[in-house]
Protein backbone atom coordinates (compact mmCIF):
# COMPACT_ATOMS: atom_id res chain seq x y z
CA UNK A 1 0.00 0.00 0.00
CA UNK A 2 2.52 2.65 -1.06
CA UNK A 3 1.49 6.22 -0.34
CA UNK A 4 3.11 9.26 -1.86
CA UNK A 5 3.87 12.11 0.50
CA UNK A 6 4.40 15.55 -0.96
CA UNK A 7 5.85 18.31 1.22
CA UNK A 8 5.34 21.56 -0.73
CA UNK A 9 6.99 24.76 0.44
CA UNK A 10 4.22 27.20 -0.50
CA UNK A 11 0.42 27.47 -0.63
CA UNK A 12 0.58 27.33 -4.42
CA UNK A 13 2.65 24.16 -4.12
CA UNK A 14 0.03 22.61 -1.83
CA UNK A 15 -2.84 23.47 -4.19
CA UNK A 16 -0.82 22.18 -7.15
CA UNK A 17 -0.19 18.86 -5.40
CA UNK A 18 -3.86 18.38 -4.42
CA UNK A 19 -5.01 16.58 -7.55
CA UNK A 20 -6.35 13.08 -7.99
CA UNK A 21 -7.84 12.53 -4.57
CA UNK A 22 -4.82 13.63 -2.60
CA UNK A 23 -5.51 14.33 1.06
CA UNK A 24 -4.11 17.17 3.14
CA UNK A 25 -2.11 16.13 6.19
CA UNK A 26 -1.10 18.71 8.78
CA UNK A 27 -0.28 17.32 12.23
CA UNK A 28 -1.18 13.75 11.24
CA UNK A 29 -3.20 13.03 14.36
CA UNK A 30 -6.34 12.32 12.31
CA UNK A 31 -4.95 11.00 9.02
CA UNK A 32 -2.19 8.74 10.32
CA UNK A 33 -4.34 6.60 12.67
CA UNK A 34 -6.53 5.80 9.64
CA UNK A 35 -3.51 4.87 7.56
CA UNK A 36 -1.89 2.87 10.35
CA UNK A 37 -4.89 0.88 11.54
CA UNK A 38 -7.87 0.99 9.16
CA UNK A 39 -8.64 -0.19 5.66
CA UNK A 40 -8.33 2.91 3.52
CA UNK A 41 -7.83 4.02 -0.04
CA UNK A 42 -5.54 6.95 0.62
CA UNK A 43 -2.80 7.04 -1.97
CA UNK A 44 -1.44 10.57 -1.85
CA UNK A 45 -0.79 12.87 1.09
CA UNK A 46 0.09 16.55 0.85
CA UNK A 47 1.78 17.85 4.00
CA UNK A 48 1.34 21.42 5.25
CA UNK A 49 4.44 21.20 7.46
CA UNK A 50 6.71 23.27 5.23
CA UNK A 51 4.09 25.44 3.51
CA UNK A 52 4.62 28.43 5.80
CA UNK A 53 1.23 28.11 7.49
CA UNK A 54 2.36 27.95 11.13
CA UNK A 55 2.22 31.61 12.04
CA UNK A 56 0.02 33.50 14.51
CA UNK A 57 -0.62 37.20 13.95
CA UNK A 58 -2.67 39.73 15.87
CA UNK A 59 -3.53 43.09 14.44
CA UNK A 60 -6.24 45.60 15.28
CA UNK A 61 -8.07 43.16 17.51
CA UNK A 62 -8.14 40.40 14.91
CA UNK A 63 -6.26 37.13 15.18
CA UNK A 64 -5.01 35.26 12.12
CA UNK A 65 -3.78 31.76 12.82
CA UNK A 66 -2.09 29.67 10.16
CA UNK A 67 -3.83 26.37 9.46
CA UNK A 68 -0.69 24.44 10.39
CA UNK A 69 -0.10 26.24 13.70
CA UNK A 70 -0.01 23.56 16.36
CA UNK A 71 -2.48 23.56 19.22
CA UNK A 72 0.55 23.72 21.56
CA UNK A 73 1.71 26.92 19.91
CA UNK A 74 -1.74 28.52 20.19
CA UNK A 75 -1.98 27.43 23.83
CA UNK A 76 1.39 29.03 24.62
CA UNK A 77 0.56 32.38 22.99
CA UNK A 78 -0.11 35.00 25.67
CA UNK A 79 -2.10 37.11 23.20
CA UNK A 80 -4.57 34.24 22.83
CA UNK A 81 -4.77 33.41 26.54
CA UNK A 82 -8.58 33.28 26.37
CA UNK A 83 -8.22 30.13 24.23
CA UNK A 84 -5.99 28.31 26.72
CA UNK A 85 -8.85 26.46 28.47
CA UNK A 86 -9.99 25.26 25.04
CA UNK A 87 -6.53 24.07 23.99
CA UNK A 88 -5.81 22.39 27.32
CA UNK A 89 -9.08 20.45 27.12
CA UNK A 90 -7.95 18.77 23.89
CA UNK A 91 -6.08 15.44 23.93
CA UNK A 92 -2.63 15.40 25.58
CA UNK A 93 0.32 17.82 25.43
CA UNK A 94 2.14 15.30 23.22
CA UNK A 95 -0.69 15.23 20.69
CA UNK A 96 -1.02 19.01 20.89
CA UNK A 97 2.61 19.29 19.73
CA UNK A 98 1.45 17.80 16.41
CA UNK A 99 -2.27 18.58 16.07
CA UNK A 100 -3.09 21.78 14.22
CA UNK A 101 -5.74 24.48 14.18
CA UNK A 102 -6.71 23.61 10.61
CA UNK A 103 -6.87 19.90 11.30
CA UNK A 104 -9.14 20.42 14.28
CA UNK A 105 -11.81 21.77 11.90
CA UNK A 106 -12.02 18.44 10.12
CA UNK A 107 -12.38 15.94 12.95
CA UNK A 108 -15.77 14.57 13.78
CA UNK A 109 -17.41 15.25 17.14
CA UNK A 110 -16.88 14.32 19.99
CA UNK A 111 -13.43 15.62 19.01
CA UNK A 112 -12.67 19.03 17.56
CA UNK A 113 -13.30 21.27 20.57
CA UNK A 114 -11.38 24.16 19.05
CA UNK A 115 -13.72 23.99 16.08
CA UNK A 116 -16.61 24.55 18.51
CA UNK A 117 -14.85 27.60 19.92
CA UNK A 118 -14.12 28.90 16.41
CA UNK A 119 -17.79 28.54 15.53
CA UNK A 120 -18.75 30.63 18.56
CA UNK A 121 -16.09 33.15 17.52
CA UNK A 122 -17.71 33.32 14.07
CA UNK A 123 -14.27 32.65 12.57
CA UNK A 124 -13.58 33.10 8.88
CA UNK A 125 -11.45 30.69 6.91
CA UNK A 126 -8.90 31.65 4.29
CA UNK A 127 -9.22 28.96 1.63
CA UNK A 128 -6.88 28.40 -1.32
CA UNK A 129 -7.86 26.46 -4.42
CA UNK A 130 -7.20 26.18 -8.13
CA UNK A 131 -9.23 29.35 -8.75
CA UNK A 132 -7.34 31.44 -6.21
CA UNK A 133 -8.09 32.28 -2.61
CA UNK A 134 -11.41 33.03 -0.97
CA UNK A 135 -12.96 33.52 2.45
CA UNK A 136 -15.56 31.20 3.96
CA UNK A 137 -17.40 30.97 7.23
CA UNK A 138 -16.12 28.29 9.56
CA UNK A 139 -19.51 26.54 9.44
CA UNK A 140 -18.96 25.86 5.72
CA UNK A 141 -15.82 23.83 6.27
CA UNK A 142 -17.65 20.57 5.67
CA UNK A 143 -18.52 21.70 2.14
CA UNK A 144 -14.95 22.48 1.15
CA UNK A 145 -14.60 21.36 -2.47
CA UNK A 146 -11.91 18.87 -3.45
CA UNK A 147 -8.59 20.48 -4.33
CA UNK A 148 -9.04 23.26 -1.78
CA UNK A 149 -7.16 23.79 1.45
CA UNK A 150 -7.78 25.95 4.52
CA UNK A 151 -4.73 28.16 4.95
CA UNK A 152 -5.73 30.27 7.96
CA UNK A 153 -8.50 31.02 10.44
CA UNK A 154 -9.34 34.60 11.38
CA UNK A 155 -11.54 35.97 14.13
CA UNK A 156 -12.05 39.12 16.18
CA UNK A 157 -10.78 38.87 19.74
CA UNK A 158 -13.91 38.55 21.90
CA UNK A 159 -14.67 40.84 24.82
CA UNK A 160 -16.32 38.03 26.78
CA UNK A 161 -15.65 34.39 25.91
CA UNK A 162 -17.03 31.42 27.81
CA UNK A 163 -16.10 27.75 27.47
CA UNK A 164 -16.70 24.48 29.21
CA UNK A 165 -16.11 20.87 28.22
CA UNK A 166 -17.56 17.93 30.09
CA UNK A 167 -15.25 14.91 29.99
CA UNK A 168 -15.04 11.52 31.64
CA UNK A 169 -11.51 12.31 32.84
CA UNK A 170 -9.79 15.57 33.72
CA UNK A 171 -7.29 15.16 30.88
CA UNK A 172 -7.12 13.67 27.43
CA UNK A 173 -10.73 12.67 26.94
CA UNK A 174 -13.27 13.31 24.22
CA UNK A 175 -16.23 15.55 24.76
CA UNK A 176 -19.47 14.56 26.41
CA UNK A 177 -20.69 18.06 25.66
CA UNK A 178 -18.67 21.17 24.85
CA UNK A 179 -20.06 24.70 25.11
CA UNK A 180 -18.41 27.84 23.76
CA UNK A 181 -20.02 31.26 23.82
CA UNK A 182 -19.20 34.85 23.00
CA UNK A 183 -21.31 37.26 25.02
CA UNK A 184 -22.34 40.74 24.02
CA UNK A 185 -25.04 42.52 22.05
CA UNK A 186 -25.13 39.68 19.53
CA UNK A 187 -24.33 36.61 21.58
CA UNK A 188 -23.16 33.43 19.86
CA UNK A 189 -23.28 29.99 21.41
CA UNK A 190 -21.82 26.82 19.89
CA UNK A 191 -22.10 23.22 21.01
CA UNK A 192 -19.90 20.16 20.68
CA UNK A 193 -21.00 16.61 21.41
CA UNK A 194 -24.47 17.73 20.33
CA UNK A 195 -24.18 16.46 16.76
CA UNK A 196 -21.46 15.07 14.53
CA UNK A 197 -20.53 18.63 13.61
CA UNK A 198 -20.24 21.67 15.89
CA UNK A 199 -23.66 23.35 16.12
CA UNK A 200 -24.66 26.97 16.62
CA UNK A 201 -27.74 27.21 18.80
CA UNK A 202 -29.94 29.99 17.45
CA UNK A 203 -32.53 29.22 20.12
CA UNK A 204 -30.06 29.71 22.96
CA UNK A 205 -28.67 32.83 21.32
CA UNK A 206 -32.17 34.33 21.11
CA UNK A 207 -32.66 33.75 24.82
CA UNK A 208 -29.31 35.36 25.63
CA UNK A 209 -29.99 38.35 23.39
CA UNK A 210 -33.33 39.07 25.08
CA UNK A 211 -31.95 40.48 28.32
CA UNK A 212 -29.25 40.60 30.96
CA UNK A 213 -27.52 37.35 31.85
CA UNK A 214 -28.62 35.95 35.18
CA UNK A 215 -29.14 32.45 36.48
CA UNK A 216 -32.68 32.21 35.11
CA UNK A 217 -31.61 33.32 31.66
CA UNK A 218 -28.61 30.98 31.68
CA UNK A 219 -30.89 28.06 32.58
CA UNK A 220 -33.40 29.09 29.92
CA UNK A 221 -30.58 29.24 27.35
CA UNK A 222 -29.55 25.74 28.38
CA UNK A 223 -33.08 24.40 27.85
CA UNK A 224 -33.30 26.25 24.54
CA UNK A 225 -30.00 24.76 23.36
CA UNK A 226 -31.67 21.33 23.42
CA UNK A 227 -33.87 22.48 20.53
CA UNK A 228 -30.82 22.69 18.28
CA UNK A 229 -28.97 19.62 19.57
CA UNK A 230 -29.01 16.16 18.05
CA UNK A 231 -26.98 14.26 20.62
CA UNK A 232 -25.48 10.90 19.64
CA UNK A 233 -24.43 7.77 21.46
CA UNK A 234 -20.83 6.63 21.50
CA UNK A 235 -18.34 5.03 23.89
CA UNK A 236 -18.12 8.21 25.95
CA UNK A 237 -21.80 8.87 26.61
CA UNK A 238 -25.28 7.96 25.47
CA UNK A 239 -27.45 10.39 23.53
CA UNK A 240 -29.82 10.41 26.50
CA UNK A 241 -27.03 11.40 28.87
CA UNK A 242 -25.72 14.10 26.58
CA UNK A 243 -29.19 15.62 26.30
CA UNK A 244 -29.67 15.33 30.06
CA UNK A 245 -26.47 17.22 30.93
CA UNK A 246 -26.34 19.71 28.06
CA UNK A 247 -28.46 22.40 29.77
CA UNK A 248 -26.34 22.10 32.91
CA UNK A 249 -23.11 22.69 31.03
CA UNK A 250 -24.57 25.56 29.02
CA UNK A 251 -25.51 27.21 32.31
CA UNK A 252 -22.07 26.47 33.81
CA UNK A 253 -20.33 27.89 30.75
CA UNK A 254 -22.38 31.06 30.96
CA UNK A 255 -22.37 31.84 34.67
CA UNK A 256 -20.02 29.31 36.29
CA UNK A 257 -20.52 26.17 38.34
CA UNK A 258 -20.94 27.91 41.68
CA UNK A 259 -23.53 30.50 40.70
CA UNK B 1 6.58 6.06 -6.09
CA UNK B 2 10.19 6.13 -5.13
CA UNK B 3 11.88 5.93 -1.80
CA UNK B 4 13.51 9.13 -0.67
CA UNK B 5 16.72 9.89 1.13
CA UNK B 6 15.90 11.54 4.43
CA UNK B 7 18.48 13.24 6.62
CA UNK B 8 17.90 13.42 10.35
CA UNK B 9 20.01 14.24 13.34
CA UNK B 10 19.24 11.32 15.63
CA UNK B 11 20.64 11.36 19.16
CA UNK B 12 23.18 14.00 18.12
CA UNK B 13 24.46 12.02 15.14
CA UNK B 14 23.73 12.83 11.48
CA UNK B 15 21.88 9.92 9.90
CA UNK B 16 20.65 9.28 6.38
CA UNK B 17 17.99 6.77 5.55
CA UNK B 18 16.07 5.58 2.56
CA UNK B 19 12.36 5.93 3.30
CA UNK B 20 9.73 4.17 1.19
CA UNK B 21 6.69 6.44 0.65
CA UNK B 22 4.53 6.73 3.76
CA UNK B 23 7.14 5.50 6.23
CA UNK B 24 6.43 6.75 9.75
CA UNK B 25 9.18 8.13 11.94
CA UNK B 26 8.55 5.18 14.26
CA UNK B 27 9.12 2.63 11.52
CA UNK B 28 12.22 4.48 10.30
CA UNK B 29 13.67 4.48 13.80
CA UNK B 30 12.89 0.85 14.55
CA UNK B 31 13.34 -0.91 11.24
CA UNK B 32 15.86 1.24 9.37
CA UNK B 33 18.00 2.78 12.08
CA UNK B 34 17.71 -0.12 14.51
CA UNK B 35 16.59 2.07 17.40
CA UNK B 36 13.92 -0.05 19.05
CA UNK B 37 13.29 1.81 22.31
CA UNK B 38 10.26 3.59 20.86
CA UNK B 39 7.54 0.94 20.71
CA UNK B 40 4.61 0.40 18.40
CA UNK B 41 1.56 0.22 20.65
CA UNK B 42 -1.73 1.48 19.28
CA UNK B 43 -0.42 3.20 16.10
CA UNK B 44 -3.17 5.79 16.67
CA UNK B 45 -1.48 8.32 18.92
CA UNK B 46 -3.47 7.08 21.88
CA UNK B 47 -0.94 5.12 23.95
CA UNK B 48 2.25 7.19 23.81
CA UNK B 49 4.76 4.35 23.88
CA UNK B 50 6.29 5.61 20.62
CA UNK B 51 7.00 9.08 22.09
CA UNK B 52 10.26 10.70 20.96
CA UNK B 53 11.50 14.29 20.94
CA UNK B 54 11.12 15.95 17.54
CA UNK B 55 13.05 19.23 17.45
CA UNK B 56 12.93 19.09 21.25
CA UNK B 57 9.20 18.48 21.68
CA UNK B 58 7.60 15.18 22.63
CA UNK B 59 5.50 13.74 19.81
CA UNK B 60 4.02 10.38 18.89
CA UNK B 61 6.42 9.07 16.25
CA UNK B 62 3.74 6.75 14.80
CA UNK B 63 1.86 9.84 13.56
CA UNK B 64 4.74 11.48 11.70
CA UNK B 65 5.47 10.59 8.07
CA UNK B 66 9.25 10.76 8.05
CA UNK B 67 9.30 12.43 4.65
CA UNK B 68 7.69 15.51 6.22
CA UNK B 69 10.53 16.08 8.71
CA UNK B 70 13.63 15.90 6.49
CA UNK B 71 16.41 17.76 8.30
CA UNK B 72 14.82 17.53 11.77
CA UNK B 73 16.44 16.64 15.07
CA UNK B 74 15.14 13.53 16.82
CA UNK B 75 15.99 12.21 20.25
CA UNK B 76 15.04 8.72 21.36
CA UNK B 77 15.52 6.91 24.63
CA UNK B 78 18.78 5.53 23.25
CA UNK B 79 20.16 9.07 23.23
CA UNK B 80 19.19 9.90 26.79
CA UNK B 81 22.00 8.11 28.63
CA UNK B 82 25.36 9.89 28.95
CA UNK B 83 28.24 9.23 26.56
CA UNK B 84 29.74 6.92 29.16
CA UNK B 85 26.56 4.86 29.18
CA UNK B 86 25.53 6.16 32.60
CA UNK B 87 21.83 6.67 33.21
CA UNK B 88 20.49 10.21 33.24
CA UNK B 89 18.44 11.54 36.14
CA UNK B 90 15.09 10.41 34.72
CA UNK B 91 16.30 6.91 33.96
CA UNK B 92 17.95 6.60 37.38
CA UNK B 93 14.79 7.81 39.14
CA UNK B 94 12.64 5.32 37.18
CA UNK B 95 15.01 2.46 38.01
CA UNK B 96 15.35 3.25 41.69
CA UNK B 97 11.67 4.14 42.11
CA UNK B 98 10.46 0.86 40.51
CA UNK B 99 8.63 2.99 37.93
CA UNK B 100 9.44 0.75 34.97
CA UNK B 101 7.00 -2.00 35.98
CA UNK B 102 6.39 -4.15 32.85
CA UNK B 103 8.46 -1.73 30.76
CA UNK B 104 6.33 -1.34 27.66
CA UNK B 105 5.33 2.25 28.35
CA UNK B 106 8.67 3.20 29.90
CA UNK B 107 10.54 4.60 26.92
CA UNK B 108 7.57 6.80 26.03
CA UNK B 109 7.08 7.88 29.63
CA UNK B 110 10.76 8.83 29.94
CA UNK B 111 10.72 10.80 26.68
CA UNK B 112 7.55 12.66 27.74
CA UNK B 113 9.31 13.38 31.05
CA UNK B 114 12.45 14.59 29.26
CA UNK B 115 10.31 16.96 27.20
CA UNK B 116 8.59 18.26 30.33
CA UNK B 117 11.77 18.79 32.34
CA UNK B 118 13.52 20.56 29.47
CA UNK B 119 10.67 23.08 29.30
CA UNK B 120 9.81 23.15 33.00
CA UNK B 121 12.68 22.05 35.28
CA UNK B 122 10.64 22.32 38.48
CA UNK B 123 7.22 20.90 37.65
CA UNK B 124 4.39 20.48 40.12
CA UNK B 125 2.69 17.12 40.51
CA UNK B 126 -0.17 18.41 38.34
CA UNK B 127 2.30 19.48 35.66
CA UNK B 128 3.70 15.93 35.60
CA UNK B 129 0.26 14.34 35.42
CA UNK B 130 -0.66 16.59 32.50
CA UNK B 131 2.64 15.95 30.72
CA UNK B 132 2.16 12.16 30.75
CA UNK B 133 -1.59 12.28 30.11
CA UNK B 134 -0.95 11.02 26.58
CA UNK B 135 1.04 8.03 27.82
CA UNK B 136 -0.88 4.96 28.87
CA UNK B 137 0.47 2.54 31.51
CA UNK B 138 -1.68 -0.60 31.51
CA UNK B 139 0.02 -1.80 34.67
CA UNK B 140 -1.86 1.31 35.90
CA UNK B 141 1.06 2.15 38.17
CA UNK B 142 1.01 5.87 37.50
CA UNK B 143 1.89 6.90 41.04
CA UNK B 144 5.42 5.46 40.88
CA UNK B 145 5.93 7.04 37.45
CA UNK B 146 4.78 10.47 38.62
CA UNK B 147 6.95 10.14 41.73
CA UNK B 148 9.96 9.14 39.62
CA UNK B 149 9.59 12.17 37.35
CA UNK B 150 9.32 14.51 40.34
CA UNK B 151 12.38 12.77 41.83
CA UNK B 152 14.24 13.23 38.53
CA UNK B 153 13.42 16.94 38.54
CA UNK B 154 14.87 17.26 42.04
CA UNK B 155 18.00 15.33 41.06
CA UNK B 156 18.51 17.41 37.93
CA UNK B 157 18.07 20.80 39.57
CA UNK B 158 20.40 19.66 42.36
CA UNK B 159 23.03 18.81 39.74
CA UNK B 160 22.62 22.18 38.03
CA UNK B 161 23.00 24.04 41.31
Amino acid sequence: MPISVEVPESIAGVVGALGDGAVVIAGGTEVMPRINTEPHDLRALVSLRRAGLGGIELQDGEATIGAAATLARVGADERLAFLRPVIESIASPTIRNLATVGGNLFVEQPYGDLAVALLALDAQLDVAGPGGSETRGVADVADLPAGHVVTAVRFALPAAFRYTKAMRRRQNSASIVTVAAVLGAEPRLALGGAGRKPIRSAAAEAVLAAGPLDRERAEAAGRAALDDAEPFTDAYASAWYRARVLPVHVRRALIGAAA
Amino acid sequence: MRSRVIELTVNDEPRELLAPPGTTLLTALRETLGLTAAKRGCAQGTCGTCTVLLDGEPVMSCLVPVETIDGATVQTLEGVAGADGGLDEVQAAFLEGFATQCGFCTSGMIMAAEGLLAANPEPTRDDVVRAISGNVCRCTGYESIVNAILDAATRRTAVVR
